[in-house]
């Protein structure tokens, strides 16, 4: 028996214990970064790792267990077993990959970069100045327009990322700022914008899985690690991919556990952008910052991370903005309204006209033609009430042989995910 | 796969019992609580008009339905 929950219980859900595991699994980076000589090095060894994890993993989960897959019991109901890709994922595939490769070599840059200082809650803020880029992609793309709460909340968690990453123990490098604005955030947008693409795709009218997606990306995204590191190679005569794959055996230990707890985090990342916005959970995911103190707490313990600052004005500084950021968060979480409108039509109006325009609306996620006393209902996501009307019922109301419509507001909502 | 919405009219104070037992039933996808003409959205999702026939069954057995009105999806644009 299938049990519905509230959507955004679990979107919360899926996004948070994702950040959880994924301030672990960076600790751990720290510790590999230490560890491993270049970031190249360090890039091609984490993603090979992430495809023996990914794909045993997978293969675990595929295994059958009361005519349902493990996977489908613990991880996500969509998935059944690994499967090869279909054409039309393809496309979204490469895109998302490539994000993921460029992002982690530039992330890796800065485990390198002597003026930012080894500590994961140090250099993870800076990888979600996203959020801004994925509002931005978003207002181009999507059919929901950012509103003014969303560029705010976006904003206020931003900023708030970065005052919490205030325990920066030297200046910002011009060249990590690079880094960070033009090679981490412009890939990570690929990487999540197109991960979102694949999870609201349907797989044989059923909802695409998780895990076969974070399989796929970790293999595309090793390919164009593995083809970015052989340009560099060839032109810097260096043997950066050998000692990738040397790195993976050496250290193992360390890199298979990044890895696996990377491949549980990118799951039910990817889960919760199959709910929500691609912005919003990636603001949700950002509270990574906040579970990756107590990690460079027990990494510095160990003397595996740089100290823990214990300036007063500081701390105070990191608090005040992890409470910038919590409240953006659930700024994104709280203001959202949903709406349905029934809509009557006079006769003579084709169907699929009409379709086309409600569907040109923006805000209008649904457009279903219906047999019975209505003729179309349409679901309506809004930032406010006050925008619904001014930019969806008007519009509603110039299409040509509308009779009647009838707003019907949704105050709570169930649904199986 | 046939989806239906069930738009339902409730008896006033007898909605959160009766969406805990709709909550139950295996083919609905979805049930939102609304405001306006009606009091509950239902969409079903099913494999044959008799199962359609089976979930509005359910649904009208429930205590505090007073009238259910089905609607046959039959085309859908969806982000």
């Amino acid at each position: 028996m299938k049990i519905k929950i509230r959507k955004r219980y679990l979107f919360f859900v899926l996004a948070f214990t994702s950040a959880i595991i994924s301030a672990i699994s960076s600790g751990i980076d720290t510790v590999a970064g230490d560890l491993i000589e270049n970031y190249w090095i360090l890039s091609i060894s984490c993603f090979i790792l992430a495809l023996i994890v990914s794909f045993s993993c997978s293969a675990f989960f595929s295994i059958p267990f009361n005519g349902k897959s493990i996977g489908s019991m613990f991880l996500d109901p969509s998935f059944r077993h690994i499967r090869l890709i279909r054409k039309k994922e393809v496309f979204y595939h490469i895109l998302a990959g490539l994000g993921n490769a460029i992002t982690t070599i530039g992330y890796f840059a800065l485990f390198y970069d002597k003026d930012l200082g080894r500590s994961p809650s140090v250099i993870l803020p800076f990888s979600q100045i996203v959020i801004l880029y994925l509002v931005i992609a978003e207002s181009i793309t999507d059919k929901d327009t950012p509103t003014l709460v969303d560029i705010q909340s976006s904003v206020i968690v931003t900023f708030g990322a970065i005052l919490g990453s205030i325990s920066l123990t030297g200046t910002i490098s011009v060249s990590a700022l690079v880094i960070v604005f033009l090679v981490i955030n412009p890939g990570s947008m690929l990487f999540s914008f197109y991960q979102r693409k694949l999870k609201m795709m349907k797989i044989n009218e059923r909802p695409n899985d998780a895990i076969n997606i974070r399989l796929w990306n970790v293999i595309f995204a090793l390919s164009f690690t593995l083809l970015i590191t052989l340009i560099f190679d060839i032109v810097n005569n260096t043997t950066n991919i050998i000692d990738g794959f040397i790195a993976s055996v050496q250290f193992f230990g360390w890199m298979f556990t990044m890895a696996f707890g990377t491949f549980f985090s990118y799951v039910l990342y990817i889960r919760a952008l199959g709910i929500g916005k691609a912005s919003i959970a990636q603001a949700v995911r950002s509270s990574v910052i906040i579970f990756s103190i107590p990690v460079t707490l027990v990494l510095s313990y160990f003397g595996l991370a740089d100290p823990f600052p214990t300036d007063p004005i500081l701390l105070l500084i990191k608090i005040i903005g992890m409470i910038i950021m919590m409240l953006g968060i659930s700024t994104f979480a709280l203001a959202l309204t949903k709406a349905y409108v029934f809509i009557k039509m006079e006769p003579g109006y084709p169907i699929e006209g009409t379709m086309k325009h409600l569907w040109k609306i923006k805000g209008v996620n649904r457009v279903a033609a219906l047999a019975g006393p209505y003729d179309f209902i349409i679901k309506i996501h809004t930032r406010t009430l006050v925008k619904g009307y001014e930019r969806i019922l008007r519009k509603v109301q110039e299409i040509p042989g509308i009779k009647e419509y009838r707003w019907q507001s949704v105050l709570k909502e169930w649904e199986d995910i | 796969m046939i989806n239906a919405y069930i738009l339902l009219n409730m008896k006033p104070g007898n909605s959160d019992k009766a969406i805990e037992e709709m909550r139950k039933i295996e083919d609905i996808a979805k049930i939102s609580i609304v405001a306006g003409e009606y009091d509950i959205v239902v969409r079903a999702q099913v494999k044959s008009l008799d199962r359609l026939l089976k979930v509005t069954d359910n649904i009208q057995m429930i205590n505090g339905v007073i009238k259910t009105t089905t609607q046959i999806i039959e085309k859908e644009i969806t982000a």
